[in-house]
C-alpha cells in the first residue's frame, strides 16, 4: 500500500471504528419504544457496534504494522517461539539496548547524547528511510474558519492512537458483553430499588437495561472520539462529551439522591479542571493561531504548522531567548518559516492550563475527590469509564500533548502525580467498600502514570496506562462480580472465604492483584518470564524516577514517594483480597447466599487476566513498548539537558540503563527495590487478613487519629465544602438580593419618586395654582357682589358718579401736574 | 417573488395581513383561529427560506436592497435589504414564531386578541431585522413594543401589571435614547449631496470616515455610541439594566417567553451591530473595553443569581442574562493599539462567536422556557424546590428537556457551545483577565443547570402539588421540544452551517471597522463599494 492509501484505509477502519457506537445509541435510546423492556436485543446492537469496532482496530493496528513494515522489523513472534532461556538477571541488564527497534542507532548516541543526532525527524523515531510517516493527520470537516484561523474535526493516527483504540474497543467490550449479566436484573417491568424508600417501601420503577447500554455506546463514542482527535480543540471536545457520558451513568440511578449528586460532583469538579483547560486553549490559540497537533505532511506544514511544530524542531528542541529585559522568550516558527516569540512563563502557563484539564479528568490531587464518589454508578461504568478509559484521558493527553510541555510544567505533573499517588494509597489502605478501595488504587495508579510522563518516562507512563487498562477493569469486573453474587454487598468485612463459593471470580482477581502490586520473579525460565504486566510497566515508571533523580538532586521525593506508594499499594491490594476472598465468612448470611456468576460475566474476566499478563508481555523488549516507542516525541530517547529558565534535566532512555552499581543499572536497581517493598506489603497484608496473625484493630486503636484522617479521605470533601461551595450559594444569594434590594430597589425608589413628584404636583396643582386662580376668581366675584349694591338703576345717581369720577380724575390730573 | 420588494415586504407584513384577516373572524372559532394564525407563521417561516435561497453566501454586502421613499420630507426611506449578519436572525425569527404559535395552543383566554396581538409581534421584530432606514427600524422596534406590553399584561401571571409595565418603562427607556441619537445622526449627516439621510448604509460610510465632506467628530461618536448602547444593552439585557427581563419572563406566558428570549433579546445584539458599531466605531473602540467587563460581569453575574433562584422560570431568566454576556464580550473584544487593529481574526472570531451565541441561545432558550412551559401547564406552579422525578413520570419529555438543557450548558455537540467557546477563546487576545473571568462561567453554568436538572428531574418522587395532573408529552408539545433539539444538536454538531452563512458579512464589518481606526478619520478609499 502506498502512504496515502495506507491514510485512507487506517482512518476508514477507525472511523468505522468511532462511528459504530454513536450509530448503536442513536438506536439503543429508542429501544424503550421499539422493543420491550425485557429483550436484551438492545445490549446485542451495542455489543456488536463495539465489537464490530474492536476487530477495525485490530485491523488497523495490524495493517499499520504489516505495511509500515513494522511488525517485518521486530519480529516478536519468532522471538518468542525461539524459547532462548536467558538466565537471572541477564535479561534486564541486556535492556541497555531497550530502545526497542532502535536500540544499536541509539547506542552510538550515549556518548553525545547532547549532540542530538540529526537523522531523528519531527516524531522521534521517523523512519527517514521509510516512505511512511509516523503519523496519519486528516480532517473530515471544518468547524469554522475565521482569515487565518481554522478550526476542524479531524484525526491524527500514529501507533499510540492505534494502541489506544485497540485497547479501548478491546476493554469496551469484555465489559460490555459483562454488563448483559450484571444488568440483567433491569430486565423487567418492575424493578425494586432497595437503596431509594418512598413512603413506606422500596421505589418499584421500569426497568432500563436499554438505557444503560445506549449510555454506554454513547461513552465509547466519545472516548473514542477524544483518542482519534486531530486537533486539541477536537480533544477539549469529546473531553466534555465524555464528561457527560461519565454524569449519565454515574447518575444511572437517577432515584438515588447519592448517586445525582455523585454524577452533578463529578462533571462540575472537570469542570473546575476544564476552566484551566481552556485557559490553556486561549493562551495557545492566540499565541500560535492554531489546534492542530502537527502536520505529517511537509508541504502543509510549511503553510500550516502545528502545535508541536512550532515550538520544537525536529530534534525536539525548543529555542529560547533572553530578550531585552532579561524575560526569556519562546521562539515561534510560524508559517512559511516565520518567526515571532513569546513569552516564556505563557507557555509554561498553558502548559499547566492544559494540565489542569488533565488534573480533573484523571482526578488527581487536588481534583481527586470526584471519583470515589463516582462509584455510586454500576460497577461495569466503574471498570470501563472510572478505571480504564476515561479517567486515563488525562494521562493519555498528558502523553499526546507532551511536546508542549516544558521542564517545568513537567516538575509540576511529576510532584502532583507523586502527590496523588501516595495520598490515594494511604486512603485506600483504611477504605472497606470494595469499589472504593478500588477507586483510589485507581487515583493512586493515574498518579503514577503522571509521575511517570513528568520525569521524562513517557512510553513508560503510557505503557502503564495500557496494562492498568486490563487490570483495573479486570479488578473491577471481579468486584462486579462479587457484588453481584453477594446481591448488592459492598463491604468487605461482611465477606471472606468467598474464594470457595466463586472461585473464577477469585482467581482471576488474584492475578489482577498480582499483576498491580508488580510481584515478579525477575528473569526468563523455560522461555517465560514469571511477569505480568504490571510488573514491566510499575518498573519502568520507578526506574526513570530514580535517573530523575540522579539527574535532579532536589527532586528525591519524586523517587521516594512512588517507592514507598509501591509497598502501600501491594499491602491494599493483597488485603483487599484476603478480606474478601480469603479465611473463613465474616457474615454467614451473605455467605450462604453468594454464588458464582455466570459465564456471560466470568469470561471477560477470563480474557481480561489474558491480557492482565501477557499485554506488556517482555517489557521494554516487547511489541507493546516497541509500538508505543514508535510514537515517542522527537528528543525523548535522549533526554534533556537542563535549560533556562528552569535548570531541570529530563532523562533519556540511555539514562535509565545507565550502570548505577556494579553492573546493575538504574533500571535493575529501582526494580529491586520496587520488587522488595512489594513484597513487603504483600506479606504485610497476608500477615493481617490472610493468616490473621496481627490484628488490626489493635494498629487502628493506636493510630486512631490517624485512621480517622484516612478514613475521612484527608478531608477535602470538607474543605472544599467550605471553601468553594458553600461560599458559591452564598454569593449567589447576595447577587440575588442585589437586583431584588438593589437594583430593583432603585428602580422602584425612582418609580415611587416620580409618582411622589406627580402627587405633589397635582397638590401644588389643586392647592396653589387652582387656589391662586379660584382665590383671585373668589375675589372678583365678591367685589362684584359688593359693588352690586352699587348698581342702582336710578340714572341721577350714575350722573352723580360720573360727575364725582370725572371732578377726581382732574383731580388727580391737576395733583400730578403741579 | 424575485423582486426583493415583493418578498421582503412579504415576509415583514405576511403576519400583519394574516393579524388584519383573523379580525374578522367570529371569536367563538378559536381552533379555526389557531389554526389560521398557524398557517400564517407558517407562510412566513416559508418565505424566509425562500430569501435563504436566493441569499447569496459568498457577497458580504447587504443584498436584496430595497428603497422607496416614504416621507419624502424628511428623507424617510422605505428601505430594507438582508446581509449575512441579518439572515440567520430572520431565519431564527421565523422558526421561533412558528414554535411559539404551535406552543400558543395552551392559551384559552381571549383567544382571537391574543392571536392578532402575537402576529403584529411577528411583523415588528422581522421588520426590525430587515430595516435599513433608521427611522423605520425605530418604528418597528417601538411597534413591537405595545403588542409585547399586551401579551404580558393580559395574558401573563399574578404579577402581569407590574412585569409588563416594568418592560414598557425599561424598553421606552432605551427606545427614547436610541431617538436621541438618532436624530444627533440626522442632523449630524446634513453635509454632502444627499442631505440629512437616516439612511443607516450612508451613516455607516459616515461614521467610518468613507464619505468626503460630511463626519461625526470623536465626541458626537461617543455620545453616540453609549446613548445607542444603553438602549441596546437593556434589550439584551446586560447588567445592570436587566432587572425587567426576569420578572417579564416569570409572568409571560410560554410562547411569549420563548419569543421574549428566543427572539427580542437578540435585536440588542444585533443593533450593537448593525448600528452602534458600524456608525460609531470611534465611539465604540474607546469603549470597548467597558463592554467586554460589561459582558464578562454579565456572564458571571447571571449564573451566579440564577444558581440562588428556586423559580424555574426565573432561573431560567437569569440564565439567559449570563448567556447573552458572551454576546456582548464576543462583539466587543476589539483589540488596538498603537492606532491600529491588533489580530482582526481574532476580533471577527469574537464577533462569529456573539452571532453563533445569539442564534445558539434564540435555540437552547426558547427550548428551556418551551420545557418549563410544559411542566407548569400540568402542575400550575414553577417552585424548584417541590418538582422531582419527573424523569419517571415523564420519561420523553424529561429526555429531551434534559438535552435540551445541557445545550444551555454549552456541551459541546449542542448548540451553545460554540458561541461560548468561541467568544472566550477569543477574548484573551484583548484581555486575558476578563477571558479568565468569562471563562470561569463554565463552572457556574455547569452548576446551576445540573442542580436544577436533578431538583426537577431525578429523584425517587415527585413533591409539589398536583401530582394528578402529570401526564406524559402529547404530540404538539413533542414536535415542537423535538424540532428546538434537533437544531440545537445540527448546530452543535455542524456550527460551519451558521457561520459560512456570515462569515463574509462579518469579516467586512470587522475590516471596515478596522480600517477605520487604522487610518483615523482619513479617507480609507473606497473599500465598501
Amino acid at each position: 500500500m502506498e502512504p496515502d492509501q495506507l491514510k485512507n484505509w487506517l482512518s476508514l477502519l477507525l472511523t468505522i471504528a468511532w462511528l459504530l457506537p454513536l450509530g448503536g445509541f442513536a438506536l439503543e435510546i429508542f429501544a424503550g419504544f421499539w422493543s420491550t423492556r425485557l429483550k436484551k436485543t438492545a445490549a446485542y446492537i451495542a455489543v456488536g457496534c463495539i465489537g464490530a469496532g474492536f476487530v477495525c482496530s485490530l485491523t488497523a493496528l495490524c495493517s499499520w504494522g504489516m505495511h509500515t513494515g513494522y511488525w517485518a522489523e521486530h519480529d516478536y513472534l519468532t522471538k518468542f517461539f525461539q524459547e532462548t532461556p536467558l538466565g537471572g538477571d541477564h535479561a534486564p541488564a541486556d535492556g541497555h539496548a531497550a530502545d526497542g527497534h532502535h536500540g544499536s542507532e541509539h547506542d552510538a548516541h550515549h556518548d553525545e547524547h547532547s549532540a542530538h543526532g540529526a537523522e531523528h525527524g519531527a516524531h522521534g523515531h521517523e523512519h527517514d528511510e521509510s516512505k511512511y510517516p509516523t503519523v496519519f493527520a486528516g480532517r473530515y470537516y471544518q468547524l469554522a474558519e475565521f482569515g487565518s484561523l481554522q478550526l476542524e474535526i479531524g484525526y491524527y493516527i500514529d501507533s499510540l492512537t492505534l494502541v489506544m483504540f485497540t485497547m479501548v474497543t478491546l476493554i469496551a467490550t469484555c465489559i460490555h458483553v459483562f454488563a448483559i449479566g450484571y444488568m440483567s436484573d433491569e430486565l423487567t417491568e418492575d424493578y425494586v430499588d432497595h437503596f431509594v424508600h418512598v413512603g413506606e417501601g422500596h421505589l418499584h420503577r421500569p426497568g432500563r437495561f436499554y438505557r444503560f447500554f445506549a449510555f454506554l455506546s454513547l461513552f465509547s463514542f466519545s472516548m473514542l472520539g477524544l483518542v482519534i482527535a486531530g486537533n486539541v480543540f477536537m480533544v477539549f471536545i469529546f473531553w466534555e462529551l465524555v464528561g457527560i457520558c461519565s454524569y449519565l451513568l454515574i447518575g444511572f440511578y437517577t432515584e438515588r439522591k447519592s448517586a445525582s449528586t455523585a454524577a452533578n460532583k463529578a462533571f462540575i469538579v472537570n469542570r473546575v479542571g476544564d476552566f484551566g483547560f481552556l485557559i490553556g486553549l486561549m493562551i495557545l490559540w492566540t499565541s500560535f493561531g492554531t489546534f492542530a497537533f502537527s502536520e505529517p505532511s511537509a508541504e502543509k506544514a510549511a503553510e500550516n504548522p502545528g502545535l508541536f511544530q512550532m515550538l520544537r524542531d525536529d530534534h525536539g528542541q525548543m529555542t529560547v531567548e533572553i530578550a531585552d529585559d532579561g524575560s526569556h522568550q519562546v521562539v515561534l516558527t510560524g508559517p512559511e518559516g516565520t518567526h515571532k516569540t513569546i513569552p516564556y512563563y505563557l507557555l509554561v502557563a498553558a502548559g499547566i492550563g492544559i494540565f489542569c484539564g488533565c488534573v480533573g479528568k484523571s482526578a488527581q490531587f487536588p481534583l481527586q475527590t470526584w471519583l470515589p464518589d463516582a462509584m455510586e454508578g454500576p460497577t461495569p461504568v466503574s471498570a470501563l469509564v472510572h478505571s480504564a478509559t476515561m479517567v486515563a484521558a488525562g494521562v493519555y493527553l498528558v502523553g499526546r500533548f507532551y511536546p508542549m510541555f516544558t521542564p517545568e510544567v513537567l516538575v509540576t505533573i511529576a510532584y502532583i502525580g507523586a502527590i496523588t499517588l501516595f495520598m490515594a494509597a494511604t486512603i485506600a489502605v483504611v477504605a472497606t467498600d470494595i469499589k472504593r478501595v478500588l477507586a483510589y488504587s485507581t487515583i493512586s495508579q493515574l498518579g503514577y502514570m503522571m509521575l511517570s510522563l513528568g520525569v521524562g518516562g513517557w512510553v513508560a507512563g503510557l505503557l502503564h496506562l495500557i496494562t492498568h487498562a486490563f487490570f483495573k477493569s479486570l479488578m473491577f469486573l471481579c468486584s462486579g462480580s462479587v457484588i453481584h453474587g453477594c446481591h448488592h454487598e459492598q463491604e468487605m468485612p461482611k465477606m471472606g472465604g468467598l474464594r470457595k463459593k466463586m472461585p473464577i471470580t477469585a482467581y482471576t482477581m488474584l492475578i489482577g492483584v498480582i499483576a498491580i502490586t508488580g510481584l515478579a520473579i525477575p528473569g526468563t525460565y523455560f522461555g517465560f518470564q514469571f511477569a505480568m504486566s504490571g510488573y514491566h510497566s510499575k518498573d519502568a515508571i520507578v526506574a526513570t524516577s530514580l535517573a530523575y533523580w540522579g539527574l535532579n538532586d532536589q527532586h528525591v521525593l519524586l523517587f521516594i514517594l512512588p517507592l514507598a506508594g509501591a509497598g502501600i499499594t501491594a499491602f491494599y491490594m493483597f488485603r483487599l483480597w484476603f478480606y474478601t476472598f480469603a479465611g473463613e465468612p465474616r457474615d454467614q448470611h451473605i455467605h450462604d447466599h453468594a454464588h458464582e456468576s455466570p459465564a456471560v460475566m466470568w469470561v471477560p474476566l477470563v480474557i481480561l487476566s489474558f491480557f492482565a499478563i501477557f499485554c506488556a508481555y517482555d517489557g521494554e523488549q516487547g511489541p507493546l513498548w516497541g509500538l508505543l516507542v514508535h510514537s515517542e516525541p522527537a528528543g525523548m530517547d535522549h533526554g534533556f539537558d537542563p535549560a533556562a529558565p528552569g535548570q531541570i534535566a529530563v532523562p533519556g532512555h540511555h539514562h535509565v540503563h545507565e550502570k548505577m552499581s556494579g553492573d546493575a543499572t538504574v533500571h535493575d536497581v529501582a526494580g529491586r527495590y520496587a520488587l522488595a517493598v512489594a513484597i513487603a506489603g504483600a506479606i504485610l497484608a497476608y500477615l493481617f487478613y490472610g493468616a490473621r496473625l496481627l490484628n488490626p484493630a489493635d494498629v487502628r486503636r493506636q493510630v486512631a487519629g490517624l485512621h480517622e484522617f484516612l478514613v475521612e479521605k484527608w478531608r477535602f470533601d470538607e474543605l472544599y465544602d467550605a471553601m468553594f461551595v458553600k461560599p458559591v450559594h452564598v454569593i449567589s444569594g447576595w447577587i440575588a438580593a442585589l437586583d431584588r434590594v438593589v437594583i430593583d430597589g432603585f428602580l422602584h425608589g425612582t418609580s415611587k419618586a416620580a409618582v411622589d413628584v406627580s402627587t405633589w404636583d397635582r397638590r401644588f396643582d389643586e392647592q396653589v395654582i387652582d387656589g391662586l386662580v379660584n382665590w383671585v376668581g373668589d375675589r372678583t366675584f365678591r367685589v362684584g357682589r359688593s359693588l352690586r349694591f352699587v348698581q342702582t338703576g336710578r340714572l341721577r345717581q350714575y350722573v352723580m358718579f360720573i360727575a364725582g369720577g370725572l371732578f377726581g380724575v382732574l383731580m388727580l390730573v391737576y395733583i400730578l401736574t403741579l | 417573488m424575485n423582486d426583493p420588494i415583493i418578498l421582503l415586504s412579504a415576509i415583514i407584513f405576511a403576519p400583519a395581513v394574516g393579524a388584519l384577516i383573523l379580525s374578522v373572524f367570529n371569536k367563538e372559532a378559536e381552533e379555526g383561529m389557531r389554526v389560521f394564525a398557524l398557517i400564517t407563521t407558517v407562510v412566513t417561516f416559508v418565505l424566509t427560506l425562500m430569501l435563504w435561497n436566493i441569499f447569496d453566501y459568498q457577497d458580504p454586502q447587504m443584498q436584496l436592497q430595497v428603497s422607496v421613499p416614504w416621507i419624502k420630507a424628511w428623507n424617510i426611506n422605505y428601505q430594507l435589504g438582508v446581509d449575512g449578519i441579518s439572515l440567520p436572525l430572520v431565519l431564527l425569527t421565523s422558526l421561533i414564531s412558528l414554535l411559539a404559535m404551535v406552543a400558543s395552543w395552551s392559551i384559552t383566554k381571549q383567544v382571537k386578541g391574543y392571536l392578532i396581538l402575537f402576529l403584529l409581534l411577528e411583523t415588528g421584530m422581522l421588520g426590525v431585522f430587515l430595516a435599513l432606514d433608521f427611522f423605520l427600524f425605530y418604528v418597528f422596534w417601538e411597534v413591537m413594543l405595545l403588542p409585547m406590553y399586551f401579551l404580558i399584561g393580559i395574558w401573563g401571571g399574578p404579577r402581569k401589571e407590574y412585569a409588563a409595565i416594568k418592560f414598557f418603562l425599561y424598553t421606552l427607556f432605551g427606545g427614547v435614547l436610541m431617538f436621541i441619537a438618532l436624530l444627533m445622526f440626522y442632523f449630524g449627516s446634513a453635509g454632502g449631496e444627499v442631505g440629512s439621510t437616516f439612511d443607516i448604509l450612508r451613516l455607516q460610510k459616515i461614521g467610518q470616515g468613507l464619505i468626503p465632506g460630511v463626519e461625526f467628530d470623536g465626541m458626537t461618536q461617543m455620545i453616540a455610541f453609549w446613548l445607542l448602547f444603553v438602549g441596546f444593552a437593556i434589550k439584551v439585557p446586560t447588567i445592570p439594566f436587566h432587572t425587567w427581563l426576569p420578572d417579564a419572563h416569570v409572568e409571560a406566558p410560554t410562547p411569549i417567553s420563548m419569543i421574549l428570549a428566543g427572539v427580542l433579546l437578540k435585536m440588542g445584539g444585533y443593533g450593537i451591530l448593525r448600528i452602534a458599531f458600524p456608525i460609531c466605531p470611534q465611539g465604540a473602540q474607546a469603549a470597548a473595553y467597558v463592554l467586554v467587563l460589561i459582558g464578562a460581569a454579565s456572564i458571571i453575574y447571571g449564573a451566579f443569581a440564577a444558581m440562588a433562584q428556586t423559580d424555574f422560570k426565573r432561573l431560567v431568566a437569569y440564565s439567559s442574562v449570563s448567556h447573552m454576556g458572551y454576546v456582548i464580550l464576543g462583539i466587543a473584544v476589539w483589540k488596538v493599539s498603537d492606532g491600529s487593529t491588533v489580530g482582526s481574526d481574532y476580533w471577527n472570531m469574537g464577533m462569529n462567536g456573539a452571532m453563533f451565541q445569539m442564534i445558539g441561545h434564540g435555540i437552547s432558550s426558547a427550548g428551556m422556557f418551551f420545557m418549563v412551559g410544559v411542566i407548569y401547564d400540568r402542575v400550575h406552579h414553577r417552585d424548584l424546590n417541590k418538582f422531582g422525578g419527573l424523569m419517571g413520570l415523564m420519561p420523553l419529555y424529561s429526555g429531551l428537556a434534559v438535552g435540551i438543557f445541557f445545550a444551555g450548558l454549552g456541551l459541546p455537540g449542542l448548540c451553545g457551545f460554540w458561541g461560548e467557546a468561541f467568544t472566550v477563546l477569543s477574548a484573551w487576545n484583548y484581555s486575558p483577565i476578563l477571558a479568565i473571568i468569562a471563562a470561569a462561567g463554565v463552572i457556574l453554568t455547569a452548576g446551576y443547570i445540573l442542580w436544577t436538572i436533578q431538583r426537577v428531574y431525578l429523584g425517587p418522587e415527585y413533591k409539589g402539588p398536583h401530582p394528578e395532573a402529570i401526564t406524559p408529552i402529547n404530540m404538539r408539545e413533542f414536535s415542537v421540544a423535538l424540532t428546538l433539539l434537533i437544531f440545537a444538536i445540527a448546530f452543535g454538531i455542524y456550527p460551519e452551517s451558521v457561520f459560512g452563512m456570515m462569515r463574509e458579512s462579518t469579516t467586512l464589518l470587522v475590516t471596515n471597522l478596522s480600517n477605520t481606526v487604522n487610518s483615523g478619520l482619513e479617507f480609507a478609499g473606497n473599500i465598501i463599494q
